[in-house]
């Protein structure tokens, strides 16, 4: 067993030193992979795994949160986690990531390059895009024939109870920051002090908090309209087209899901590999497939099906620029207690 | 005083005896359970709730006491309120409902008896999630209650149960019936059978004998009942979320915001945590202290 | 009497048809054509086709139950021998100990999880079966621990002198005569203890590894994607296969069993 590792290693060392990387011994073949639970269908893990003969352990979690508490705990060694883009900002910051070896990863070409060099992560360095998407407006036209631009249209008296949004303080925070005319980033004590009526007004009206599936509401009939992920309004109306997607007026904001790489990690090279595999159009389509985020891979996205582009969820017309979120440090708890308060206050 | 009917001189007290070192040894793993899985992880979340926050969640270490001061704040002492007044909600409805479930079991032929169990069980071998989803289902305005009733013609318009405090009731009930229900079966199973027949044959009414003699009798059981119903149904929050559209927070939720949402505040998860911790120990060694008076 | 047992009997079923409601509609919807498991569309064996070719949700199953069999057995033999050794002997801070034992029923799943990850960590103690194990053990045995306090209360002594004073050693007659005695309690202490382990999420999610996906994990993880009827499918599959395994082990005691104890009377 170890004279085979030997003469893989041998030849991997040689391989290596042939396309000019660095000669480090190929770890067990195995990585860790920790990612959002919807992120990574089966076939992609299968594929990589018949290809490569690399094993992937995957491990889901449901919210950046989850997943840093587990990274931090020391408690298992990662390869690869899957942060959102501010997230990815503070561990850059903590310098929690290793940087990524763009050789080993040449399908990287693929990616779009309006999803490259994000203030997060600037100068490329550290993240490969997985997903990205939009929060928006999503309208039962059946039930709503008023036109809904944007999130005053939303939040009016005639929708109350009709209504479901994100469970997210962050989030509901920033869509009322975009009603003031501010960005989702300007989160000073001042400008929160500003939202505070917009928020008593909207959210009594509000009848659903759902970040895990706020298309049950809607799909259900309980709620009419909402603020909600793309990929679920992209569920929503891959479901029936009567539900429509509409990026706010005010000002919309995206989101870019990407994997990196933990400074710890015992098999980065593995890590590499895989970053390079879900980077190829054929395996990205797999990914669309399965969740209707906005694939930032431009060469996948010309394997997708008409249905898929048509989506306006997934991939809203005229190709909007929007912005990120970016970390805000500790006004995180600020924010989280204005809107604690204000769900109390029912 | 709690009165003890099962044996007939008037209710001995149990003589405790000293520890031999038999008893020592036999209780020795239990306390070390207890010492190195209950105890030692609490002092980690008592050491974390004087912390300071971390930027990617985890703790600073420099003691602080802002996450007790933030406790203090009356919309965290209101929510704290209101879950109990829902987790005594559900005690009371699971009572309410299980004792006589329970009370018919116990008294069934043996046979019938663990068939009986195994029903009460078997629902909950399923995935709670899907369970909880299937209420949506049956509770929502186009759902199968709504058509029921409808069809019926009970009502006129589909009434709005969904999203609601009574819908996280039923939910909550739902999920801790069997919990009730089993600690009330074994004190009832116990009843001497003359001694009910007894009850119901001396003329009181059924109210009567129930509450006067069975009641008592059975009183172990739904103390256990209540125990294992009302401290459980605090910390739930997945209840709360699915069924009543996670608007009104319940101190779970807030406690789940602070280590998984966005709020990325573990010293002040863990002070909230560590606050009804405290609160219901104090209330349990109070109510034990009572007691123990008595023997 | 017959009366009343008439009216709790009505009560009974009554009961049972709410637990079953929403069971109904679980294996109901294990049938639909639609995906996501919200509005009804056609009928369709096709998801419990999809469960075979499932392998980690299968897997998951698997975890599931062997993770809630031992910890049934040892919340068992912890929540037995813990009330048993309470309720008989005067330790010091015994209020103290009960009082502790009590603390993870009450603690928020969250902090329970966290914390007993630091503490795995801190005792290096590897993610797996072995730290699942022992945090579904501690807030499941004080619900056996409950049961079996609240069976010994009013015990009379008389019952563990007599049998004492009948020649049977301290052992012998807590096996032969109080170990009956509180089966009732054990065995519902036991069904508690498995519910609440095979559908454990929050600590188990904090300390699990990757290769020790649990069914309610991989259920949650499907959340966001639509939960879809495949796990309705294998829900269904499983509650036939334990009520199959019900009606034969009843089957095969009774064909095998000495006459049931009947109560005097009854």
């Amino acid at each position: 067993m170890k004279r085979a590792h030997f003469s893989v290693a041998a030849v991997l060392a040689a391989f290596c030193a042939s396309y000019g990387c660095t000669s480090q011994p190929e770890a067990a073949k195995e990585i860790n992979l920790f990612a959002w639970s919807e992120y990574v269908p089966q076939g992609v893990i299968d594929g990589f795994t018949k290809e490569t003969g690399i094993t992937v352990n995957y491990e889901p979690y449901a919210s950046n949160e989850e997943m840093l508490a587990k990274l931090f705990s020391g408690a298992q060694k990662y390869d690869l986690i899957q942060p959102s883009d501010y997230t990815i900002e503070a561990l850059i910051k903590e310098q929690r990531l290793q940087l990524v070896n763009w050789d080993r990863v040449p399908n990287f070409k693929n990616i779009g390059k309006e999803f490259k060099n994000l203030p997060h992560d600037p100068k490329q360095q550290y993240s490969v895009p997985w997903m990205a998407g939009s929060v928006g407006i999503v309208v039962n036209t059946e039930k709503v024939t008023d036109p809904i631009k944007g999130y005053n249209d939303v939040f009016q008296d005639k929708y109350k109870g009709r209504i479901v949004v994100l469970d997210d303080s962050r989030e509901i925070v920033s869509w009322s920051l975009a009603a003031l005319g501010k960005g989702p980033n300007d989160v000073t004590a001042q400008a929160l002090e500003q939202v505070k009526p917009i928020l008593a007004r909207w959210l009594p009206l509000v009848k659903v908090y759902d970040s895990d599936s706020p298309k049950t509401a809607l799909l259900n009939g309980d709620v009419d309209l909402g603020v909600v992920w793309s990929g679920e309004a992209a569920r929503l109306y891959a479901e029936n087209p009567k539900f429509e997607y509409v990026l706010p007026a005010e000002g919309a904001h995206q989101f870019l899901d990407s994997l990196a790489i933990p400074i710890d990690a015992p098999n980065p090279l593995g890590a590499m590999a895989f970053m390079n595999y879900v980077t190829r159009p054929e395996v990205s389509k797999l990914i669309s497939a399965d969740f209707p985020y906005t694939n930032p891979n431009l060469e996948a996205r010309k394997l997708l099906s008409p249905e898929e582009l048509a989506n306006p969820a997934s991939y809203p017309p005229g190709n909007p620029k929007l912005e990120g979120f970016r970390d805000i440090g500790d006004a995180a708890v600020a924010i989280d207690k204005l809107v604690t308060d204000l769900k109390a206050k029912d | 005083m709690r009165q003890d009917l099962t044996s007939f001189d008037g209710g001995t007290p149990v003589r405790r005896r000293r520890p031999s070192v038999a008893a020592w040894l036999l209780i020795a793993p239990l306390l070390a359970w207890v010492l190195a899985f209950v105890v030692a992880p609490t002092l980690i979340m008592l050491v974390y709730s004087f912390c300071e926050r971390g930027t990617l969640g985890g703790v600073i270490y420099r003691f602080t006491w802002d996450n007790y001061a933030a406790v203090a704040d009356p919309t965290y002492l209101n929510i704290m309120v209101r879950s109990v007044l829902f987790s005594l909600l559900t005690t009371v409805a699971c009572l309410v409902m299980g004792y006589p479930v329970a009370f018919y079991i116990g008294r069934a032929p043996e046979a019938r008896r663990n068939r009986l169990l195994m029903l009460v069980m078997v629902p909950f071998w399923t995935s709670f999630l899907i369970r909880t989803y299937a209420w949506v289902t049956i509770l929502k305005s186009e759902g199968l209650l709504n058509s029921v009733l409808l069809q019926v013609g009970m009502i006129a318009r589909p009434f709005e149960m969904l999203y609601t405090p009574g819908a996280v009731i039923v939910g909550l009930v739902y999920t801790f019936l069997p919990f009730m229900i089993l600690p009330i079966y074994t004190s009832v199973e116990k009843l001497d059978n003359a001694l009910v027949e007894a009850a119901f044959d001396l003329g009181a009414g059924p109210l009567r004998a129930f509450s006067k003699v069975i009641v008592p009798m059975t009183s172990p059981g739904i103390a256990a009942g209540i125990l294992l119903v009302f401290v459980p149904a605090l910390g739930l929050y997945a209840v709360n979320d699915i069924l009543g559209g996670g608007r009104v927070d319940m101190i779970g939720n807030i406690i789940e915001n602070q280590f998984k949402g966005s709020a990325r505040n573990w010293p002040f998860g863990a002070a909230l945590g560590m606050t009804l911790v405290v609160a219901f120990a104090a209330a349990l060694w109070y109510s034990g202290r009572r007691q123990s008076h008595t023997t | 009497m017959k009366r009343v047992n008439t009216m709790l009997a009505a009560w009974t079923a009554a009961t049972m048809v709410f637990l079953y409601l929403p069971i109904a509609i679980l294996i109901g919807f294990s049938f639909n054509t639609s995906r996501l498991n919200i509005v009804w569309q056609g009928f369709t064996f096709d998801w419990y086709a999809a469960i075979w070719r499932d392998a980690v949700l299968v897997k998951s199953l698997e975890n599931s139950l062997y993770i809630a069999s031992i910890t049934t057995a040892l919340s068992v033999v912890l929540g037995t021998a813990g009330a048993w050794l309470l309720y008989r002997y005067r330790f010091p801070g015994a209020r103290l100990w009960q009082t502790l034992i009590f603390v993870p029923m009450l603690v928020p799943e969250v902090i329970m999880g966290v914390s007993l990850l630091i503490f795995f960590v801190v005792v290096r103690l590897e993610l797996g079966f072995t730290s699942i194990i022992i945090s579904h053990v501690t807030f499941c045995f004080p619900f056996v621990l409950v049961a079996v306090q609240a069976r010994l209360a009013g015990l009379d002594p008389a019952l563990e002198e007599a049998a004492m004073d009948l020649g049977a050693t301290p052992s012998g007659a807590f096996r032969r005569v109080l170990v009956p005695y509180l089966m009732p309690a054990i065995v519902a202490g036991a069904l508690m203890s498995f519910t609440l382990s095979l559908d454990e999420l929050i600590v188990t999610y904090f300390t699990a590894s990757a290769g020790t996906r649990t069914l309610p994990l991989e259920i949650f993880g499907r959340v966001k994607k639509g939960l879809d009827p495949t796990l309705n499918a294998i829900s269904t599959v499983f509650i036939v296969f334990t009520a199959v395994l019900v009606v034969t082990t009843e089957f095969l005691k009774r064909r095998n069993a000495a006459p049931s104890s009947e109560r005097p009377g009854a």
